[in-house]
């Protein structure tokens, strides 16, 4: 019965306001009022940070409107959309291609790449610009210095600095996100739809170009606007290629300067744009329509790449190569390379009594937290939205993807000010960092439940219902049992976002809290990178515990 | 005491639309299966959902055995009216056997006795081979008949049926309407069943409600329904029949196939249409005549004609296997019907006078 659960349309016969509630009452099932209440509580928390910052962003003053305006706004602005939009268009590049060369081409090692190119989202981007910089580096790097010293002369090699620095090493970092959806996307089409094409005499590379991507087109582009706002929130990766982006600005105004109004500022001007990317990639995500797989689904017959075979490898090698290959070699060694020096290993390994596996602990427990009352919080949200159906329902589901847009600095600005006013007992403590990860990472399990109660009939609520059970036994017996796969993928998408979030934890930890990245992060700032590189590798296993069970997930399913 | 019953019951989901169920009084005795059918769209779903307890009427009362279960002050919610439902789509819950799915609604029974009820139905619906499967492995007949041994376990005063044939394949559905009803029956059970196929309506029920639009348009046995429609709409959805329109007069009803000698209470000059079914006509050869052939369909053991009437409208007439004439024959057309045609005003039946 989709007609009780679709809101129906304003009312002209009965008019004024006593209608429309009369005609609200009459035209839908009455929202549960619990459910109603705990959705908005949860939609309140996560929207507070934002609005918070808005607001201090708009009472920050004339004066430090007038003096950013005249300093760093407009370098800051054309910095960071040069880089959001070359790292978009870069991601969505080489993600739909590497999708398609692996699920649609006879490209050899299909079912390996299959999995490798999607392993680099266990590592932190920041990791791999550490790595690449340590390398690169025009004065001191290490190939530089190799060629030098075997060549005798200085060998120009590309630096890794600078936008282009920036948009290679996160488009390699950034790109599994469109590389995942595309080739679900990619796997799911069905081939009625090309061959269709095909019929009426399109050659296979025009049925591509005219019927198969734009079909795939808005929830392609809805994913590469992941990435920008990504981009928006990145903060090691640009840092450590000296690009200054709004988020470097805001958290070096944080951290050093001690600019609050300034942050406020800056922050408020770089959430209003996320806000904008955000709302284009949600009206995208509504018109993605990716076709069910149904039974009569068959696979789309492979293209011969022929000549081209051995060079689409190379180019898959060579991608695979800078995002997985040369970054844990590097790491590998540094580590082994740590181990060999005995009182070095033991001032890392076991000296202070925040040793190695304790911050691995605050890690993984922090970001668990964060993951379980996520997708406890995304529930009551998700509930309503799915099995009612209407303004206010959906409204509060939007707003509790606003996380999507609060860039990590902003959120612990936001969450420094608030907590600092109402709660200061929180501040000071690691919750206060679990509760960033929740507010930031809310949007992942909220969708993550969302698709996963859609995919449970209504009838088998009600067929319960009518077999005796009260409705929260329903939901304890039928719902919950049938949901839980998807929570879990929701839950290891937090988890696994959580774990790598680098400037939100430096703000918002408390003195001794630190967590794998960081410790990363510290000790390749100091230069330490035989310290840097155990922690990382173990913040890289960690990650990839989620990222292999949400890609069993994601590539069993086909 | 009436099993269920229905009075006036008022459901409407936008003030845009007419009511999806409209004013719909009915009653199903112990022990009887009620058919509900009419096209898509004509409530009969939501009257289900009423009676389960999905949806809240807005009018009217609802009550089952003697019980006001809802009305504009009672509420009963699902899980307590006793009501068993079958699914369109089964509802079978996924994460559960078979044997767990049947024996979900049967808390509060004594362990054994639960063990034994579920065993003993899922025999009487042939299923007890297949008691540790999962939903998926199954057939959609075997989902079918898991579906309706689950909605009978908690002994429900009234089970109620939506659709639940359609997913099956034509030649599976005969079959298996046939063994439901003989569940049924064994058990004495008290259905409402709603369908869209008035074939399967007229096998399953004891007796019809033909919904339109939301209203009652008939309740009645099947062979009544069937050929004492009380509406145009009822003859005309019960299927194979013409309506040919005629007018009037002091000697009987003057159609376009000529004179019926039917009286009716009503004043000549009067507007009224016919229903006129493939074995009330019938034709000869008649060069004269501007009446043609149109198509022979072969049913076996007979033709039914397709003819086409000077004014363009169509009628069907069933002939013997043994005639056959070419499409294009003009022929000349006449009603044979040894007894009154069902005749209708305004849609409404006009009774004829004796």
């Amino acid at each position: 019965m989709t007609s009780t659960l679709s809101p129906s349309p304003r009312p002209r016969a009965v008019g004024g306001l006593q209608g429309w509630l009369a005609h609200r009452r009459i035209g839908q099932r009455r929202l549960n009022r619990t459910l109603l209440l705990a959705a908005s509580g949860v939609a309140a928390l996560v929207t507070t940070p934002l609005a918070y910052i808005l607001y201090r962003a708009a009472a920050g003053g004339a004066e430090t409107w007038a003096r950013l305006w005249q300093t760093r706004l407009v370098s800051l602005l054309g910095n960071t959309l040069a880089l959001m939009a070359a790292v978009t268009f870069g991601t969505l590049l080489l993600g739909t291609a590497l999708a398609f060369l692996v699920e649609r081409t006879d490209l050899p090692l299909r079912r390996a790449w299959r999995w490798l190119l999607a392993l680099p989202l266990a590592m932190p981007a920041f990791i791999g610009a550490v790595v690449h910089v340590a390398l690169l580096r025009p004065r001191g790097g290490i190939l530089p210095r190799f060629f030098a010293d075997a060549f005798g002369v200085a060998i120009p090699l590309p630096s890794p600095f600078g936008l282009w620095g920036a948009t290679f090493m996160l488009t390699l970092f950034m790109y599994p996100y469109v590389y995942l959806l595309s080739a679900a996307a990619f796997r799911s089409l069905h081939a009625s739809l090309e061959e269709a094409a095909r019929s009426f005499g399109y050659s296979a590379w025009r049925t591509l170009w005219k019927v198969t991507l734009p079909v795939l087109r808005p929830g392609l582009t809805a994913g590469a606007l992941l990435v920008a706002l990504d981009i928006l929130a990145e903060y090691g990766t640009v840092a450590l290629l000296r690009y200054e982006t709004f988020s470097a600005a805001i958290f070096l105004q944080l951290s050093g300067r001690y600019d609050r109004a300034a942050a406020s500022v800056l922050s408020g001007v770089l959430v209003v744009l996320a806000i904008a990317v955000l709302a284009g990639e949600i009206r995208l995500q509504g018109q993605a329509r990716f076709e069910q797989v149904s039974s009569s689904w068959r696979p789309a017959p492979r293209l011969s790449l022929g000549r081209w075979r051995w060079l689409a490898f190379a180019f898959v090698c060579f991608v695979a190569l800078n995002t997985l290959f040369v970054p844990l070699t590097v790491l590998g060694a540094w580590t082994v390379q740590g181990r060999l020096d005995a009182s070095f290993a033991a001032s890392v390994y076991r000296s202070s009594a925040q040793n190695l596996w304790g911050y691995a602990w605050n890690s993984v427990w922090s970001a668990g937290l964060a993951a379980l009352a996520a997708v406890i919080l995304s529930l009551p949200v998700a509930y309503l939205a799915v099995r009612y159906p209407r303004l206010t329902s959906r409204a509060l589901s939007r707003l509790c993807q606003v996380g999507y847009a609060l860039p990590g600095v902003v959120v612990a600005l936001s969450l420094i000010l608030l907590v600092n006013r109402g709660l200061p007992w929180l501040y000071g403590t690691p919750l206060v960092v679990v509760l960033a990860y929740v507010v930031r990472h809310m949007p992942q399990a909220v969708r993550a439940s969302e698709s996963a109660l859609m995919q449970i009939s209504p009838s088998l609520e009600e067929a319960a219902r009518s077999l005796g059970r009260r409705p929260v036994m329903v939901v304890l017996t039928v719902t919950l049992p049938l949901i839980f796969p998807g929570l879990l993928s929701g839950a290891a998408l937090v988890f696994l976002t959580s774990l790598k979030e680098l400037p939100a934890t430096l703000l918002l930890r408390p003195a001794g809290f630190d967590t794998l990245a960081v410790r990363v992060w510290m000790a390749a700032g100091d230069g330490v990178y035989a310290q840097a590189a155990p922690a990382a590798l173990l913040l890289i296993a960690c990650a990839a515990v989620p990222l292999v069970f949400l890609l069993r997930r994601s590539v069993l399913q086909s | 005491m009436p099993a269920l019953e229905l009075l006036s019951v008022l459901k409407r989901y936008s003030l845009d639309a007419p009511p999806a169920v409209d004013h719909v009084s009915l009653q199903v005795e112990k022990g009887e299966i009620l058919s509900i059918v009419g096209p898509s769209g004509c409530g009969k779903t939501s009257t289900l959902r009423l009676i389960a307890g999905f949806e809240r009427p807005d009018a009217g009362a609802v009550s089952i055995s003697g019980r006001v279960v809802a009305n504009h002050t009672v509420w009963t919610p699902p899980e307590r009216r006793g009501v068993g439902m079958v699914f369109q789509d089964h509802a079978l819950f996924p994460h559960l056997t078979v044997r767990e799915n049947v024996a979900f609604g049967m808390r509060g029974k004594p362990r054994d006795r639960a063990q034994t009820d579920v065993a003993h139905l899922l025999r009487l619906v042939g299923l007890a081979a297949l008691a540790d499967r999962y939903p998926h492995e199954l057939s959609g007949g075997e989902r079918q008949r898991a579906a309706l041994a689950r909605a009978l376990a908690p002994e429900p005063v009234l089970v109620l049926l939506d659709e639940p044939f359609s997913s099956l394949d034509a030649d599976r559905r005969a079959n298996m309407r046939e063994q439901v009803r003989a569940i049924l029956r064994t058990l004495h059970a008290t259905a409402v069943f709603v369908t869209h196929d008035q074939e399967e309506a007229l096998f399953m029920g004891d007796r019809i409600a033909v919904l339109n639009q939301g209203r009652v348009e008939q309740i009645d046995s099947p062979e009544k329904i069937f050929h004492a429609p009380a509406t145009r709409f009822v003859a005309d959805f019960m299927g194979h029949t013409d309506f040919l329109p005629g007018e009037v007069t002091a000697d009987g009803i003057l159609t376009e196939i000529g004179l019926l000698p039917q009286r009716v209470a009503l004043p000549p000059g009067t507007a009224v249409e016919l229903a006129i079914r493939a074995d009330d006509v019938t034709f000869e050869r008649d060069r004269a005549s501007r009446a043609r052939l149109l198509a022979r369909h072969f049913k076996g053991a007979q033709n039914v004609y397709r003819v086409r009437l000077p004014s363009g409208r169509l009628l069907h007439s069933l002939q013997p296997h043994t005639l056959i004439l070419p499409p294009g024959a003009p022929v000349r057309v006449w009603s044979n019907a040894g007894h009154p045609l069902a005749c209708f005003h305004e849609g409404k039946l006009v009774p004829p006078i004796e």
